[in-house]
C-alpha cells in the first residue's frame, strides 16, 4: 500500500512522473517545429495516474492503452528513445516507425499497445487476464480509457465479460473532463463513471488523480483483488489533461484559465514534491537531481530520434503476416 | 402559528459514496442517480410540510439537471412540489463548492439545510453556516454524523421544523466538535465526529480504516451501533451523542487485548487496545506520537513531524441539527401530520 | 485411414485432435457448449449447429461460452492470443461482424505491422457463412471479400470434408489471425477423411477436374456447383478446368493463371455480391496478368447486388446455379465478339 512506499519506490515514482512531463512537454515543443508527423495526444497533467497504477505492476502484467499512450508507456518501462523515435516515424522506433504515437506498443514489457481507437483496448486486456487464468498465473490486465472511452460499447462488454468471467482485469477511467472537445459531465449519463461499475456487479471508485499517493493506494487494492482471484474492478481517475485533445487544439472549448489554474494548485509533480519534502520523505536535492537527470534522458532521446534513420522502403511490405505464401 | 412560508436549502456532495472502500471492504456505492432520487424524496417530504422553495447548489454530475427535470414533470405537479431554485454560482468541484454552497443559502435566509454526504460534507456546511439547522443525511461511507436514514421520512421532519413547526427544544440538538490546533502552524481545524492519528505518512485517499494504520483516536461522541473509527470508540468506551465529554482509545498492534470492531463496511478487524478513556471537554489533548498523519472525520488529511505539537480539544460549539426522531414523535403525539377534507392530499380528493 | 465422415465432423475432430496436442488452444464463442450457468446440461448444444458438440467433456474449462457479446469475447480471443494461447473463436454468424469488426479490422489484423513485426496474433474465428437455409439478410451473407480486403488476416473458405479439417488445423497452428468460413450448407456434406492429423496448406488452390477448354475458379459451396455444372458440359463437350481456391487470403495466383495460360477463358463463380468480391478481383487479376492467352470475355457469375432474400421462391434466384455456370460458360465459348 502506499503508505509504505521506501526511499527507492517514491524516487521511482517521481522520475516516471518527470519523465512523462519532460517527454511530453518536449514533444509540445518539437511539434510546434513541424517535424513531427501525424496525431500527437500528450499525456502532460496526468502523470499520477500512470505512475501509481503502473507501480504495482510487472512485466508479465498487461496493459492496453490508448491514443494518449505516452505516459502508460513510460510507466510500463518502454525504452524512450524508442519511444521518440518512434513518434519521429524513425526505423529505430519501437515499432520501426510503422506505429507512431497511437501504436506504441513493447509486448516484452506487457505493453498490449497505445489504440487509435476509443475503448478497443478494453476486450483486448479481458482477453490478456483470460489468458492469465487460463495459464494459472497470478498475472492481472489493466486497460486504461478515458471519460470518452467509458461510452464505448466495447468496454461496457469488456466489463460484462470480465465481471461474469472473474477475470484478474481492470479497468482504469481517467477522466480528465473533455472528449476531444466534448464535456464529460455532458456525455456521461451518470456522470461519475465509476457509478457505472455497480452495473457490471463490481466494485468502482473515484480517485483523485492529482494525488499520486490516492492513485497509487487505490490500483494497489484494486490490483491486489485481481491478483488474489476477487476478480475486476474499475478505478476513475479524475484529472486533467494540460494541452489539447491533440497538438494544435487551442482549447477554445475550456474556460480561459481553468489549466492555468490546475496547473497552480493540483499538480501531480508539485504536490508529489511538497508531501515527500515536508515529511522528510525525500530531499529537494534528490529529486532536482531526478530533475536535471530526466532532462538529459529526453535530450538523449530528441537528439538522437532526429538524427535517426528513417524506414527503408522495404520495410514498406514487411511485418503484415508472421507467414505468407 | 403563523409563519412565512420558509426556503430551506439542500447540498448534496456529488463526490461522496465512491472512495476507495469499495476496493478494500465491501462498502456500497452511492451514485448520482440515487442522490438525485434522495433529493426528489426529500422535496416531495417538503411539500407535504408547507416549504414553498427549495435551493440546490448546481453541480457537474447531474444531480440537479436530474431533478429539476423531475421538478417539471407529472409528480411534482401532484405533489406540489416546492418551487426549486438552482444556485448561480462557480464550479471548482472541489470542497470549496459545499462552502460557497452553503454561504448562499445562509445569505437568503433558509431555515433549514438539508445535507447529503458524509461527515466530511456535514462539516463543511456546518463551517460555513453558524446556527441553521442542518438535516443530516448519509450518502457517504463510514458515516457516524449524519444517520443512515431513508430521505422521506427525515424531510418530513425537517419541514416540519423549518415551517415552524417544532419547538427548537424538542427538535434540534447542539453538536460536539473537535479542535486540532497547533499555533506554531497557525493550524486550527476541526471535526464533527473523529480524528485518527496514524503513524504512517501518505495516506493516499481517504481511507484511513486498518487497524494497523492506527494509533490514536478521539472521538465527540461515540456509538457502538455506528460504523467506523467512533464505533470502534463506542464499542470499548460508550459515549451518547448528548453527553458533554468525549472518548479516546490509544491502539497498538501488541496490546493484549483487541477489539473486533466494524472499521469500514464489510471491514471487522482486531484492533489492539492498550488505553482509553473519557475526553473532558476544553482541555487540550497532545498526541502520543510525535511523527504521523491526522485524519478529520476521515478526509482532511495533516500530516506532522517532530516539529510539530498539534492537540485535540472537545467543545460543545458544533453545528445544530435536527433530531429527526425528536420531531416525529412530537409530530405524532400532536397529529402535526393529520389533514382535514380541505388538504388536497386528504382521500377524499382524486388523485392527481 | 480414411473414413466417410461430415463436414461439421471433420471440423469437430480437428478441434479436438489440436486441443490434445496443444494445450494452449481453447475455444470461445456463443453456445459453444450451450448451457452455461442453465439448470440442465452444459453441453447442451455444442454449438448452435452442434458443431463443437462433446468437445467441453473432453476438454474442461477450454470451451467456454461467451455473453451474446461479439465486441467482448471476439476482443478478448484477440487479447489472449497475443499472450501466448491459440484461440478458435466462434462468431456464430459472418453477419454479426458488423458488431465486433474493430476487434478484427483495426485490432489482430493490424497489430503485427503497426508493432514492427513483433505481434504474433494466432487467433482462429471460425464463422458460418453462405445463403441457403431461408436465414434471409442477416444470417445468409458471404462477406468473403471483405476479410480478404483486410491486410494483415488469412481467410479460408474449406469445401470439403476433408479440406475443412486439414485446414482448420493449419488455421489453429497457424501464426496470423485467420478467419475460417464455414458454409452451413455443406455442414452434413459427407467425405472421406483420414483419421489422423494432417494440414491442408494455405494458399494452394485444388485442381479438381482437369479440362483444356475453360478454367471455372471458385471456392467454399460454389465448388460444388462448378463440378455440377462441368459434369453437364463435359456431355456437351466442354472440358472445364475447375479450381477450388480454399484460401482467398493468401490467394493461389499462379495456379489461377496457370490455368488460363492453358484454357484461355475463366468463368469465375463467387456467392457473394457482386461488387468488390472476389469474383471481380479474379477477373482483375486474369485481365493484367494473363491477357494475352484470353480467347473471350470474362465471365462472373455471382449473387446479384441485393441483401440475401428470405422467401424461398427469391432465395433460389439470389444463389448462383449450377444452370448459370452452364450459361456462362456457353457465353464465353462462343467467343471475344458474342459476348
Amino acid at each position: 500500500m502506499s503508505t509504505h512506499l521506501n526511499t527507492e519506490q517514491l524516487l521511482h515514482a517521481y522520475r516516471v512522473m518527470r519523465t512523462i512531463r519532460a517527454f511530453e512537454e518536449r514533444l509540445h515543443i518539437e511539434f510546434a517545429t513541424g517535424e513531427i508527423p501525424g496525431f500527437v495526444h500528450l499525456y502532460a497533467g496526468e502523470e499520477a495516474s500512470a505512475a501509481g497504477v503502473m507501480a504495482h505492476l510487472r512485466d508479465s502484467d498487461c496493459i492496453a492503452s490508448n491514443h494518449r499512450g505516452h505516459g502508460h508507456c513510460i510507466a510500463k518501462g518502454v525504452d524512450v528513445h524508442g519511444m521518440m523515435a518512434e513518434i519521429y516515424g524513425k526505423k529505430t522506433g519501437v515499432c520501426g516507425g510503422k506505429g507512431g504515437s497511437m501504436h506504441i506498443a513493447d509486448l516484452e514489457k506487457g505493453m498490449l499497445g497505445a489504440n487509435g481507437i476509443v475503448g478497443a483496448g478494453a476486450p483486448l486486456v479481458a482477453g490478456a487476464a483470460l489468458a492469465a487464468k487460463l495459464k494459472g498465473t497470478d498475472d492481472v490486465a489493466v486497460v486504461f480509457f478515458g471519460d470518452g472511452g467509458s461510452n464505448e460499447g466495447a468496454v461496457f462488454e469488456a466489463m460484462n465479460l470480465a465481471a461474469i468471467m472473474n477475470l484478474p482485469c481492470i479497468f482504469v477511467a481517467e477522466n480528465n473532463g473533455y472528449a476531444e472537445a466534448t464535456a464529460s459531465n455532458w456525455s456521461v449519463a451518470c456522470d461519475h463513471i465509476a457509478d457505472r461499475a455497480a452495473g457490471f456487479g463490481m466494485p468502482g471508485v473515484t480517485i483523485d488523480g492529482y494525488d499520486f499517493f490516492a492513485v497509487h493506494e487505490a490500483a494497489g487494492a484494486a490490483i491486489e483483488r485481481a491478483r488474489s482471484g476477487q476478480g475486476p474492478s474499475l478505478v476513475e481517475v479524475k484529472l486533467t489533461r494540460y494541452y489539447g485533445h491533440f497538438e494544435g487544439d487551442a482549447q477554445t472549448y475550456r474556460a480561459p484559465d481553468e489549466v492555468k489554474n490546475l496547473r497552480e494548485t493540483r499538480d501531480c509533480l508539485m504536490q508529489f514534491r511538497q508531501r515527500t519534502t515536508r515529511a522528510g520523505l525525500l530531499g529537494d536535492a534528490q529529486l532536482d537531481l531526478v530533475d536535471a537527470q530526466v532532462e538529459d534522458l529526453i535530450e538523449d532521446a530528441v537528439r538522437r530520434a532526429k538524427s535517426d534513420p528513417k524506414p527503408q522502403p522495404a520495410d514498406l511490405l514487411s511485418d503484415v503476416y508472421v507467414a505468407y505464401p | 402559528m403563523s409563519h412565512p412560508a420558509p426556503t430551506v436549502g439542500i447540498i448534496v456532495n456529488p463526490a461522496s459514496g465512491r472512495d476507495l472502500r469499495r476496493l478494500t471492504a465491501s462498502a456500497g456505492l452511492y451514485s448520482s442517480t440515487d442522490k438525485a432520487s434522495a433529493v426528489q424524496r426529500l422535496l416531495a417530504a417538503f411539500a407535504a410540510t408547507g416549504i414553498r422553495r427549495v435551493l440546490l447548489p448546481p453541480d457537474m454530475t447531474g444531480i440537479a439537471a436530474a431533478v429539476l427535470k423531475a421538478s417539471n414533470g407529472p409528480q411534482a405537479a401532484g405533489q406540489r412540489w416546492p418551487q426549486l431554485d438552482i444556485l448561480d454560482m462557480p464550479l471548482r468541484q472541489t470542497v470549496e463548492d459545499t462552502r460557497l454552497a452553503a454561504r448562499q443559502m445562509l445569505a437568503r435566509g433558509v431555515a433549514l439545510i438539508a445535507v447529503l454526504g458524509g461527515d466530511g460534507t456535514h462539516k463543511a456546511v456546518a463551517a460555513e453556516v453558524g446556527d441553521i439547522p442542518l438535516l443530516t443525511l448519509s450518502t457517504g461511507t463510514n458515516n457516524a454524523f449524519p444517520e443512515l436514514r431513508e430521505a422521506t421520512s427525515a424531510g418530513l421532519a425537517g419541514g416540519l421544523f423549518a415551517a415552524g413547526r417544532i419547538p427548537a427544544q424538542v427538535g434540534l440538538r447542539r453538536n460536539k466538535r473537535l479542535l486540532v490546533r497547533d499555533p506554531a502552524r497557525e493550524l486550527c481545524e476541526w471535526a464533527l465526529v473523529e480524528v485518527a492519528v496514524s503513524p504512517q505518512r501518505f495516506i493516499g485517499a481517504r481511507a484511513l480504516s486498518r487497524a494497523e494504520d492506527l494509533a490514536e483516536v478521539f472521538a465527540t461522541f461515540a456509538e457502538p451501533h455506528a460504523i467506523g473509527l467512533s464505533a470502534l470508540c463506542g464499542l470499548w468506551c460508550p459515549v451518547s451523542r448528548h453527553a458533554a465529554e468525549g472518548a479516546w482509545v490509544r491502539l497498538n498492534g501488541q496490546a493484549e487485548q483487541a477489539l473486533l470492531a466494524p472499521l469500514a463496511p464489510g471491514l471487522v478487524q482486531g484492533c489492539g487496545i492498550t488505553a482509553a478513556g473519557p475526553l473532558a471537554p476544553g482541555v487540550a489533548y497532545s498526541l502520543s506520537l510525535s511523527s504521523g498523519t491526522l485524519a478529520l472525520d476521515g478526509e482532511r488529511e495533516i500530516e506532522f513531524s517532530e516539529h510539530d505539537r498539534p492537540t485535540v480539544t472537545l467543545d460543545a460549539h458544533g453545528p445544530l441539527s435536527i433530531d429527526v426522531e425528536a420531531v416525529l414523535a412530537f409530530a405524532a403525539r400532536h397529529r402535526l401530520l393529520a389533514v382535514g377534507r380541505e388538504h388536497p392530499q386528504h382521500p377524499a380528493h382524486p388523485q392527481c | 485411414m480414411a473414413r466417410k465422415i461430415s463436414y461439421q465432423q471433420a471440423i469437430n475432430e480437428a478441434l479436438a485432435q489440436e486441443m490434445r496436442r496443444d494445450p494452449t488452444v481453447f475455444i470461445i464463442g456463443e453456445d459453444v457448449a450451450g448451457g452455461a450457468g442453465a439448470p440442465g446440461e452444459n453441453d447442451a448444444w455444442g454449438g448452435v449447429l452442434g458443431v463443437t458438440k462433446g468437445l467441453y467433456g473432453q476438454f474442461p474449462g477450454r470451451v467456454l461460452d461467451a455473453p451474446l457479446s461479439e465486441i467482448g469475447y471476439v476482443g478478448a480471443a484477440v487479447g489472449a492470443a497475443t499472450q501466448g494461447l491459440r484461440p478458435v473463436c466462434e462468431l456464430m454468424f459472418v453477419d454479426f461482424a458488423g458488431c465486433c469488426l474493430d476487434q478484427i479490422l483495426n485490432q489482430a489484423a493490424k497489430f503485427r505491422y503497426m508493432y514492427g513485426g513483433k505481434a504474433v496474433t494466432p487467433l482462429v474465428m471460425r464463422t458460418m457463412v453462405g445463403a441457403g437455409l431461408r436465414a434471409a439478410a442477416q444470417h445468409s451473407q458471404m462477406l468473403t471479400s471483405l476479410w480478404t480486403h483486410i491486410p494483415g488476416l488469412k481467410v479460408v473458405c474449406p469445401s470439403s470434408p476433408y479440406d475443412a479439417k486439414g485446414l482448420l488445423i493449419q488455421a489453429i497452428r497457424d501464426n496470423d489471425p485467420v478467419i475460417f468460413c464455414e458454409h452451413k450448407l455443406l455442414y452434413s456434406l459427407q467425405g472421406e477423411v483420414p483419421e489422423e492429423v494432417y494440414t491442408v496448406p494455405f494458399g494452394e488452390a485444388n485442381f479438381l477436374r482437369d479440362g483444356d477448354d475453360i478454367t471455372l475458379v471458385t471456392y467454399g459451396r460454389m465448388v460444388h456447383l462448378a463440378m455440377e455444372a462441368a459434369a453437364n458440359l463435359a456431355r456437351q463437350g466442354i472440358d472445364c478446368e475447375v479450381l477450388d481456391l480454399r484460401t482467398t487470403s493468401p490467394m493461389d495466383e499462379d495456379s489461377i493463371l496457370e490455368s488460363v495460360e492453358k484454357t484461355g477463358r475463366l468463368v469465375v463463380i463467387d456467392e457473394a455480391n457482386p461488387r468488390c468480391s472476389m469474383a471481380t478481383d479474379i477477373s482483375a487479376l486474369v485481365a493484367q496478368k494473363a491477357f494475352g492467352a484470353l480467347k473471350g470475355s470474362i465471365e462472373m457469375v455471382t449473387a446479384p447486388h441485393t441483401p440475401v432474400p428470405f422467401s424461398d421462391a427469391l432465395e433460389d434466384l439470389y444463389i448462383p446455379t449450377a444452370a448459370k455456370i452452364e450459361a456462362a460458360v456457353h457465353t464465353v465459348m462462343k467467343g471475344r465478339n458474342a459476348a
